[in-house]
């Protein structure tokens, strides 16, 4: 134990020497910061080492082997900002129609806090209509009629909690375990765990739609304190996917060589000086942003996809949306992205206005994500991906059978509010089972009465299909192991294949 | 039919009890006593009259002819030993606890050693039937090894050497149940306890106690001293006290010596009797208490190592780094499937160029590879003559390259395939019939190939996905919901 705090001690100290030698001594490379992560450089044609002229196993995204055979090699995480309401969706409860306008009882209400919703609400029934579907009887609601036609091949987690219920704190413990600032994502994980396969392209990419950028911040995709070489590459899918890939007026590809070689031929011989995995980390994301400039415009051109694939998936070039994500995501993991994290924003239905309200404006958002969905889990399915790719749907929370009555008035539009103690989420491809259901709610949907799954458990379950067994993928930091779920989690055995 | 049955029972019940009271008696402790020496007396007729046989064989040769002449007294020593261990395991079986069909064919067979091996003496005493000799003695040799191994499956149990086997399949040692809250709690949890670790003594034929444990009618029918089960009432059970009793205890069950019940099986037995030892429900019919939902949770199936539909049961070697390297030279990435395992997985992601030549690198690798990329590079059918010597491949991704219906030729030669992807590549109906022959084969992945719907019905177990799926345009779809104005 103490040998690995000295060592940790060092690599501290490393970095604060370095940080400083840094600024005073090397005033060219404030420069080279302010390109930071975007640009590298290492001849892409002469190396298999990502890096070239370090040894192997100091590239820190140089691929590993997981602790068992795999099921899934790579994720798509479809993260639905700001919470889906479950019960427009697919948590059919037809006994909450029947109590739609009555007040709330007591009973439910007592001990418990909500995030807006004061004195005695009404409950509301569901706003869509269900129908089972598929062998498997799922039940899904006519707000995703072509989601429909994919239930057999998802397994539903209808008794999802978690202990979070407002955005920001619920998103980090979704995203990382925790609901404090400071953990690694779970993309950062798994690439630390895994490392990346396609040394052209970074292994964890972020890509956002909705207009605006999850509540918690970019916390959701940092990688904590693992080494910052881990944490997600945001990406656009409109404009340059990534921002100044493109290099500036009057700079040609091959000066931008040399200059990417002359730092990193700086940067080795201060990782030899001070040993700071940061400065590795650096290393190999110069090299790998020199790369990228070539394959990432490539790799993040929907353009190049036949018409019959934009239709089936509605993309929209040119513009932010979930569709051209969803696209994006199938391209990625087929290149051998592990980890591809989306975010849509825009799912906060709390009946403020026409927007957030769970007949209109997320029925809109169930539009936006419904066929993009179904059409990513289709053509990974007729790509033979599916097998080996994870695909993670949910939100941060669930919303409550009450209507929302915020400040105790009533409200123009029909809402719920953040809901923490039961909401759906589903797992498809990767060696999770399929046309399955786990997990029940009581009558209406309030709280989980079977198969109550926690948001370790899910993180738990992610890790052991990538091959890691939760409890020891660890990372030791400030003399304690760290673990993404921390001292909790199990895995969901039942809905496994 | 019924009344019969009904009188074989009661029959053999009272059988039974003449034969255990004659066992309480004084005598049988003697008779047990020297019985115990079976085990031990056994082993001199056999490796006493092994050596008579060798000699008998090699005194056949002329140079070793002298050797005869040693042959007759070793025979009366195996002949008598073959007696003493006959009467020593006569009296063991007297105490009981064995399966008795196997016990009598393992007794006769005994006897029928014992005897050979005197008649030998005889002839051999008396120089009849030289040429027959030899034979007769082999005979004896075989009925011993049979007789000896009929004796150690008594002891040790019948699966005592197959489990052992190190090819071959092998019984799970514990049947996994793949959805444990459907599984029905007396049929597929209760009742293969009882059969594994009860029902040998607790039988239509053995009926030890008078107490039969091979069926539900039988259990709550109890035996001689009274019922077993009160339903709700673990701790008054017998089925469940005994279980527990401390070992030294003659009433503990099983009884010493014999296979035990695992503390979780000891746990569910209790569970089922609390929860009313019910034939017909399933397991989330009962209340659980966390205790049992970990012993539950214990009988679903791992999905850890060895577990994997895509991963070989054996074990490869590790391999050679320079192997490794001279792929890793051209950008493939080789990895251990997971840390420490021989078998390799191998990515031709970064390798574009990767083509036929290279192809041949991948061969001494070919005891490693078990899942293996070369989607989108340029490898031809040439390159699958090299892949037909991979004999452990199970996963193949070959979409986008220049495969065609030739190369499908070699394929299936990889006996062990189980994935294969040939997306976007040039392959027909005709080519793919090939596969037929890969017995194996799950998964087939024909998008953006010559293949049509006309090839599935050659293939009842495979699933293959010709892909092309579209997705509807619905009126829902470019609908925007608006408030009412």
């Amino acid at each position: 134990m103490s040998e690995k705090l000295i060592r940790e001690a060092n690599e501290r100290a490393a970095k604060y020497f370095s940080r400083r030698h840094f600024l005073q001594d090397c005033m060219a490379g404030i420069g080279a910061t302010a390109l930071g992560s975007l640009i590298g450089g290492c001849n892409i044609f002469s190396s298999s080492s990502p890096v070239a002229g370090m040894p192997q196993s100091l590239n820190p995204l140089e691929p590993k082997a997981p602790q068992f055979p795999a099921r899934a090699k790579n994720v798509i995480y479809l993260h639905m900002a700001g919470a889906p309401s479950q019960l427009e969706m697919f948590d059919y409860k037809p006994d909450l129609q029947k109590l739609h306008n009555q007040l709330c009882p007591q009973s439910l209400l007592q001990g418990k806090k909500f995030a807006f919703i004061r004195g005695v609400p009404k409950m509301l029934g569901p706003q869509a209509k269900f129908q089972q579907y598929g062998e498997s009887r799922a039940w899904v609601s006519d707000f995703m009629p072509h989601f429909s036609t994919m239930v057999d091949d998802v397994s539903f987690l209808k008794g999802v909690h978690t202990d979070q219920f407002n955005h920001g704190p619920a998103q980090l413990f979704m995203h990382t375990g925790s609901a404090r600032l400071g953990r690694p994502s779970i993309g950062s994980w798994v690439t630390y765990g895994l490392g990346s396969e396609n040394s052209n392209l970074p292994g964890f990419v972020v890509l956002t739609s909705g207009g605006k950028t999850p509540d918690a911040g970019k916390s959701v995709w940092g990688s904590g304190f693992l080494p910052s070489v881990y944490q997600g590459v945001q990406c656009r899918s409109k404009g340059d996917p990534v921002l100044y890939i493109t290099d500036p007026e009057g700079m040609d590809r091959d000066m931008r060589y040399q200059s990417i070689q002359a730092i990193n031929d700086v940067n080795k011989l201060e990782y030899e000086a001070f040993s700071d995995a940061e400065t590795l980390s650096r290393i190999s994301q110069y090299e790998l942003a020199y790369k990228m400039q070539i394959s990432v415009p490539g790799v993040m051109d929907i353009a190049d996809e036949p018409e019959y694939i934009q239709e089936m998936y509605g993309t929209q070039p040119g513009k932010e949306s979930f569709a051209n994500n969803c696209l994006l995501a199938r391209k990625l993991v087929e290149k051998g992205v592990r980890f591809v994290q989306l975010f849509d924003w825009g799912w906060d239905a709390h009946g403020t206005g026409e927007d957030t309200a769970v007949n209109l404006g997320m029925r809109n958002k169930c539009t936006q994500i419904d066929r993009p969905i179904t059409a990513l889990l289709k053509d990974l399915k007729q790509r033979g991906l599916l097998d080996e790719t994870l695909v993670v749907w949910g939100g941060e929370f669930g919303r409550t059978p009450m209507q929302e009555n915020r400040e105790g008035q009533e409200m123009p539009f029909l809402g719920r509010d953040h809901h923490a103690e039961a909401f759906t989420m589903w797992m498809a491809g990767g060696g999770i089972r399929k046309g399955f259901t786990w997990g029940e709610t009581d009558e209406i949907g309030f709280s989980v009465v079977k198969g109550k799954v926690a948001v370790h458990d899910i993180h738990a379950t992610m890790l052991q299909q990538l091959g890691f067994d939760h409890e020891k993928l660890i990372y030791h930091f400030q003399g304690r192991p760290f673990r993404l779920t921390d001292v909790e989690g199990h895995v969901i055995h039942e809905i496994l294949g | 039919m019924g009344y019969q049955c009904a009188y074989d029972e009661t029959f053999k019940i009272a059988i039974r009890q003449v034969i255990n009271l004659l066992q309480a008696a004084p005598q049988g402790s003697w008779s047990l006593f020297i019985g115990r020496f079976h085990p031990l007396l056994v082993h001199l007729p056999i490796g006493i009259l092994i050596v008579a046989f060798i000699l008998e064989w090699l005194s056949r040769n002329k140079r070793l002819a002298f050797l005869g002449s040693s042959v007759l007294p070793i025979l009366i020593f195996g002949a008598v030993s073959a007696i003493a261990a006959c009467i020593a395991g006569y009296l063991l079986s007297l105490s009981g606890g064995y399966e008795e069909s196997a016990l009598d064919l393992h007794m006769w067979m005994g006897i029928g050693v014992a005897v050979i091996a005197s008649a030998l003496c005889i002839l051999r005493r008396y120089s009849l039937f030289r040429k027959s000799w030899l034979w007769v003695s082999a005979a004896m040799i075989l009925m011993l090894s049979a007789a000896g191994h009929l004796g150690g499956n008594l002891t040790h149990g019948e699966d005592y050497l197959t489990a052992a086997m190190p090819f071959g399949s092998r019984k799970a040692p514990v049947a996994t149940i793949p959805n444990i809250e459907e599984a029905k709690v007396y049929d597929q949890l209760i009742k293969p306890i009882l059969e594994q670790k009860c029902v040998s003594c607790h039988n239509a034929g053995k009926l030890k106690g008078g107490l039969r444990l091979d069926s539900m009618v039988h259990i709550l029918k109890g035996g001689e001293n009274g019922p077993v089960l009160k339903e709700t009432m673990p701790e008054s059970s017998e089925l469940y006290k005994r279980l527990v009793l401390s070992d030294d205890d003659d009433k503990r069950m099983p009884p010493k010596g014999k296979p035990q019940l695992s503390p979780g099986q000891v746990e569910l037995l209790y569970w089922w009797i609390e929860q009313g030892a019910s034939t017909t429900a399933k397991v989330k019919d009962l209340r659980k208490s966390s205790r049992i939902e970990l012993v539950l949770e214990g009988l679903q199936p791992a999905s850890g190592p060895g577990n994997h539909p895509f991963m070989p049961k054996e074990e490869a070697r590790i391999a050679s780094a320079k192997d490794i390297d001279s792929l890793e030279m051209l950008g493939v990435k080789v990895m251990p499937v997971a840390a420490g395992n021989g078998f390799v997985m191998v990515n031709a992601i970064n390798a574009s160029g990767f083509n036929n030549k290279n192809a041949a690198l991948l061969l001494p690798l070919k005891s490693q590879i078990v899942w293996l990329k070369l989607s989108n590079t340029a490898v031809g059918d040439s390159a699958m003559k090299i892949l037909a010597q991979l004999p452990e491949l199970t996963r193949l991704s070959l979409e986008n390259t220049a495969i065609t219906d030739a190369g499908l030729l070699e394929l299936a030669k990889c006996k062990q395939l189980k994935y294969l992807n040939l997306v976007g590549t040039k392959v027909s109906d005709k080519g793919l019939l090939a596969l037929q022959k890969n017995k194996g084969l799950q998964e087939l992945f024909v998008y953006k190939t010559g293949v049509t719907a006309a090839v599935f019905k050659a293939f009842p177990d495979v699933r293959i996905d010709t892909g092309g799926y579209l997705v509807p345009v619905l009126e829902t779809d470019t609908m925007v919901f608006r408030k009412v104005k």
